[in-house]
């Protein structure tokens, strides 16, 4: 009767380097039918913040917008803003909201708006991290990736990528940006939007809703492997990689292992997710980390299909593939096989 | 108007956690139920869920449940006059135990009816137990699970109470012939009855309540326990090995200091442990707190309370209207279409709609999923008023509304 997964609010995080059109994108989404329950927290009600003609009544700290929808500024921290959302729609005092979107500011690292939600208890037990959304800007893109180091973060970090403005930047331009984005994040889908017109489905129900565990719903939120099965990068910093496991793992000493690499490597390791295969457990635990945190693991009530082999998918900068899988052998006595 | 809303719009909001409305019904525009709700399984597997009205002019409704996305009113039977009320019912196999409390004392009829459910839509009329009386307003519970004996909270001929509040006690009915139902034990609180040698309790000096059993609950595998909530004299459990003198075994009396009105005391089965719920009886949150108790029972003589069931604040819900506290919980009745849990509990709060609890942890009950409709459109009040609460073996809830709402049939989302 009780799933740890389906009864959370899923959040979405949209990130991306400013002018990337982040705003132009949750405007957008807010203007969908199927869209009016949602809370959105904003850094700033600024100028570009929420379409005018979507507000009805208004607040210093909070909108309600004429389709239903909430949109509030983030007041002290994050933290602070999601507790008091709960607690807010629990008494019936706001929107009964089903969603949450958050707006990152530019230049915010994604990473501590991710682990907000892994850290607080009452966070954890009641929104869960649906999709990290990263927009880039085709005509800066490119220059912002090689000068700066947000937006690398950004893209490595995110679970979707949004191209935007390649209407401005033309198609060699934007393709460059592609590949370049696709080097940095190989498991993340990218697509390109015009004016924040994008499908909804891409964007959302990305990370797992309930713990039945459906293959779909599985490949969905781990990302797309390349065409040759697997998952690595080519960028000199940001190493994307998998491994794999045929035998069961102790928990014991998978999360020994885990902790070893996040105490002396946590943050280089941008990203964590996987299945692991725990010995004496009936379906696979999901594990999820940004640096040195990890959210509890959640044991999904089957595997999803035949193959029970522990995969696990990394972001890091500068940490190879063979530190972790040599870190895998030497405290956990076991093998990557792929 | 601010983006956080008026106590009429939260009011109007429907709101929930965890629950989805899969269908509502309101009973051919008689939406207004009472505390009687139990599900026939018939003996060509249709599931029919009767509900007893809150008061007249309607008696009992049967609403086939078989397609719980359509759920269908099949009957629906007149009470024969105003000045009396139905409110609560039971269901073992094809029979049907209704309870009849009258307005005022001396009226008729008072008591309780047997029918014949076998066929659903035809209720046929086995017997009535007159429980009318100079003194007495009929019957206003009933507890039947085991085919054999009925709980029944009522009042008698012979019975008069030293204060007009106290009109109605325990007794125990046997309908092993329901064509005619006899009495064979009974109980009142010590003092209620003129001539007790005890004195009278103390009225509760805020709130007077009353002193009278509420509801009665019995369950086979403690079947010589009654477990007897008594308005203001508390949570009670009563040993019934020998039916017909039952005796105290302990009284867990907790009003004052609050607020009188025990209206539930359910065993949590293997656990040792009582859910015990008083009945909020106020409207604006006058005689807030009135709440779902966690109680100790493992030494029996001694009930401790360890905690209350979490809920939102009365500052918001007592602003909307109605009542907002604690009332019926799906009391895990034996039965093949009843959920029967030690660990999770439904509960009906009024304008707090029905909320679902995880109990594992005595100490610290967590809320795991609520329903509060938006104020019924055929409801008198200015928001919903979820009266009583059954929850079916696949986990299905059903809620009731106690002015024009009817039925809400609610799925558990996670």
């Amino acid at each position: 009767m009780l799933d740890a997964l389906s009864g959370k609010f899923p959040v979405s995080v949209v990130t991306g380097f400013l002018g990337s059109g982040k705003t132009t994108l949750i405007n957008r989404l807010l203007k969908r039918p199927d869209m009016n329950r949602v809370a959105v927290i904003v850094n700033e009600f600024g100028e570009q913040a929420i379409d005018n003609d979507l507000v009805e009544v208004s607040s210093e700290q909070m909108m309600l917008l004429n389709n239903g929808c909430l949109c509030c500024v983030l007041r002290g921290d994050l933290q602070e803003t999601l507790r008091d959302l709960y607690v807010k729609r629990r008494n019936g005092d706001i929107i009964d909201f089903t969603r949450v979107i958050i707006e990152t500011t530019g230049l915010a690292d994604p990473a501590p708006v991710m682990q907000t939600l892994m850290t607080d208890e009452m966070l954890q037990e009641n929104y869960r991290l649906d999709c990290v959304v990263t927009l880039a800007d085709a005509v800066n893109g490119l220059e912002q990736l090689e000068t700066m180091e947000e937006p690398v973060k950004q893209a490595a970090l995110a679970d979707r990528i949004v191209i935007t403005k390649s209407d401005l930047a033309g198609e060699e331009v934007t393709a460059k940006l592609e590949a370049r984005l696709r080097e940095l994040n190989p498991q993340a889908p990218i697509r390109r939007a015009l004016n924040g017109e994008i499908e909804l489905a891409f964007l959302i129900d990305v990370g797992l809703r309930n713990m039945k565990g459906k293959l779909e719903d599985i490949e969905r939120w781990m990302g797309e492997p390349d065409e040759h099965g697997h998952r690595h990068s080519h960028d000199s910093k940001v190493k994307s990689f998998s491994l794999r496991f045929t035998e069961p793992l102790s928990w014991q000493l998978f999360s020994q292992t885990m902790e070893v690499l996040g105490a002396l490597r946590g943050s280089d390791m941008l990203r964590v997710k996987g299945l692991v295969n725990v010995a004496g457990h009936k379906g696979p635990m999901v594990i999820q980390g940004v640096q040195h945190l990890f959210h509890p693991p959640v044991e999904l009530e089957a595997w999803p299909s035949d193959d029970q082999s522990t995969r696990i998918v990394f972001i890091t900068r500068n940490i190879p593939r063979e530190t972790v899988a040599n870190l895998f052998s030497a405290i956990g006595a076991v093998t990557a096989t792929a | 108007m601010k983006p956080t809303m008026s106590p009429q719009a939260q009011a109007a909001q429907t709101i929930s956690r965890n629950m989805k409305l899969i269908s509502h019904n309101e009973l051919a525009g008689f939406g207004g139920v009472g505390e009687g709700i139990n599900m026939q399984v018939t003996k060509d597997g249709r599931r029919i869920l009767w509900l007893a009205h809150e008061s007249a002019p309607k008696n009992f409704t049967g609403v086939d449940v078989t397609d719980v996305k359509n759920p269908k009113v099949i009957v629906q039977t007149d009470l024969p006059h105003e000045r009396v009320r139905s409110n609560s019912l039971d269901v073992v196999g094809d029979l049907m135990a209704v309870a009849y409390q009258t307005k005022k004392t001396g009226d008729k009829p008072a008591g309780m009816d047997l029918f014949d459910i076998s066929t659903p839509e035809k209720p046929k009329l086995i017997s009535h137990f007159d429980a009318s009386g100079p003194h007495s307003r009929g019957a206003h519970c009933v507890w039947f699970t085991d085919g054999e004996y009925v709980h029944l909270t009522s009042g008698s001929e012979d019975f008069e109470p030293t204060h007009p509040n106290d009109f109605q006690f325990y007794r125990i009915i046997d309908v092993r012939n329901p064509s005619k139902p006899v009495e064979v034990g009974r109980w009142h609180y010590p003092g209620t009855h003129k001539g007790d040698k005890e004195a009278p309790p103390p009225r509760h000096p805020k709130f007077d309540g009353g002193y009278r059993p509420h509801n009665i609950n019995v369950y086979p595998e403690h079947p010589d326990r009654a477990y007897v909530a008594y308005l203001d004299g508390g949570a009670l459990i009563l040993d019934i090995s020998d039916k017909s003198k039952p005796k105290v075994i302990t009284n867990w009396k907790y009003s004052p200091p609050y607020n009188g009105f025990c209206h539930t005391v359910m065993p949590l089965i293997g656990r040792d442990l009582l859910l015990v719920t008083d009945e909020c009886t106020k409207d604006d949150g006058i005689d807030w707190p009135k709440l779902g108790w966690i109680v100790n029972a493992s030494v029996e003589t001694n009930l401790v309370p360890m905690s209350t069931l979490p809920l939102p604040p009365v500052e918001n819900f007592s602003k909307r209207g109605g009542r907002y506290g604690a009332h019926n919980l799906h009391e895990n009745l034996p039965g093949p279409a009843s959920f029967r849990s030690n660990t999770i509990v439904f509960g009906t709060f009024f304008n707090g709609g029905v909320r679902a609890f995880d109990t594992s942890n005595p100490y610290q009950p967590q809320e795991i999923a609520y329903y509060v409709p938006g104020k019924p459109a055929m409801s008198p009040k200015s928001a919903v008023q979820i009266n009583d609460v059954w929850v079916d073996e696949n986990g299905l809830v059903y809620a009731v509304d106690r002015f024009g709402g009817g039925l809400y049939v609610i799925e558990m989302t996670a």
